[in-house]
């Protein structure tokens, strides 16, 4: 069974709710959620992908009941919590991580927000598979290396045939990165899966799904 | 096999998230670790200077030039670049051309990625559970819901952002707004035709 925040083809009878075409703010807790999650991403104790786990981590009754924000906010004190920095919903006595903590400044917004954090390496591992070739995903979509830990091959496209459609070159690797394991740079491809191949019933069978895998997701057709 | 689980600290702080919130940020200034002039320009930039215009100024200028299209969709990070549109949430970006025979619309299944520097933040049903389950596996019934009907001449090509790429919907140019400057067409430009659950069309209320 697939993870609660692993949605996608998932059977939801709801409409889209079109009138929530809202991006701001519903309420000033949800904007203060919202920068303090940004600034203390700042804080060098963890990265994107540590905090996407997270989120995912949460009671999956809670992952979905929560809001939007409210993922946040529970996803950010569990980080804090094992950095530490908070205990028993209170300030921790230990100072260790507090020390490493880097404050974000008003004078370095700006420039972080527009730096961000690109994934993008170097190739150390060259790529294995061509445009155009047809690749079969890994049947099984667990994280190899940590039990349950995080991954973003989607449940939907496991075991299943697509085509190379582009490489983008080199990327930190989420699944070793969101445990501190290393960014692992692996080939990143977009592979495009026709819709026949993904649903028993589908709408109409020229639509295609595109999903973008890492190498270590994939495998020579056979 | 490793381990490594959360412990789940957010139970022990209050349940309402308006008290929570607050009782974690008293912590955070208590040690010093939040200043309140970082998060107030954070929240200046996002709710004030980053929206769906940067995207809008892009499909403009690339619906009047052919050269700058080309880049656009070449050489898309050193053409944002240029324009000071890249950053967090939009380091790495891939532009989709709406064609005759292609309609393109952007999700993001796993969690909600989305192209901010051009976009701005997402909306709430692009956050939705029914939008990240529903459409890859029905867009053209998710679509229906925005009132968007495609001809069956047109294959729709879904594109679920699960690696740090983020995606933008060059929508096709109205056939009726041809006569109009670069400027005139930024008004044309919806945000849900960036994401693909729209159309451009002519600008209301002016």
């Amino acid at each position: 069974m697939s993870k609660a925040h692993d949605m996608g083809g998932r059977i939801d009878s709801r409409r889209i709710d079109i009138t929530s075409n809202d991006v701001k703010f519903k309420a000033d807790w949800e904007k203060e959620v919202f920068a303090i999650t940004l600034a203390l991403g700042f804080s060098s104790l963890w990265n994107l992908d540590r905090s996407r786990y997270a989120r995912e981590s949460l009671e999956p009754k809670d992952y979905l009941q929560f809001g939007y924000f409210e993922k946040w906010l529970a996803g950010l004190i569990n980080l804090l919590g094992e950095n530490g920095i908070i205990k028993g919903g209170t300030e921790s006595e230990d100072n260790s991580k507090k020390r490493s903590f880097r404050v974000l400044e008003a004078k370095n917004v700006k420039k972080l927000l527009n730096m961000g954090g690109p994934t993008k390496r170097e190739s150390t591992t060259g790529k294995k598979f061509n445009l155009g070739e047809t690749v079969s995903v890994r049947g099984n979509n667990s994280n190899t290396k940590v039990d349950k830990g995080h991954t973003r091959l989607p449940d939907y496209v496991k075991g299943r045939t697509g085509k190379v459609i582009a490489y983008h070159g080199s990327h930190v690797f989420p699944d070793t990165n969101a445990h501190f394991l290393g960014e692992n740079p692996e080939a990143l491809y977009s592979v495009e899966f026709k819709v026949q191949d993904l649903w028993d019933k589908y709408e109409y069978f020229e639509d295609t799904v595109v999903v973008d895998l890492w190498e270590s997701y994939l495998e020579k057709f056979k | 096999m490793k381990k490594d689980n959360f412990k789940q600290f957010y139970k022990e702080f209050p349940s309402n998230p308006d008290a929570r919130v607050k009782a974690l940020k008293s912590i955070l200034e208590k040690e010093g670790l939040i200043d309140q002039k970082a998060l107030d320009e954070i929240l200046d930039t996002y709710q004030n200077k980053v929206g769906p215009l940067n995207g809008a100024k892009i499909v403009a200028k690339a619906w009047t030039n052919k050269k700058f299209k080309e880049d656009l969709i070449n050489n898309t990070d050193q053409v944002l670049k240029d324009m000071d549109l890249n950053g967090r949430q939009g380091e790495h970006v891939v532009v989709v051309e709406n064609t005759e025979t292609v309609h393109n619309l952007i999700v993001c299944t796993l969690c909600s990625c989305y192209p901010w520097p051009l976009l701005g933040l997402p909306p709430s049903w692009y956050k939705s559970d029914a939008y990240r389950s529903r459409a890859v596996r029905e867009p053209r019934a998710v679509l229906s819901d925005f009132n968007v009907k495609l001809p069956i001449s047109k294959k729709v090509k879904v594109w679920d952002s699960t690696s740090e790429i983020r995606y933008l919907v060059l929508p096709q140019q109205p056939p009726d707004s041809k006569e109009f400057s670069e400027n005139e067409l930024v008004s044309w430009v919806t945000r849900d035709s960036m994401i693909g659950t729209g159309f451009p069309k002519p600008p209301t209320g002016e």
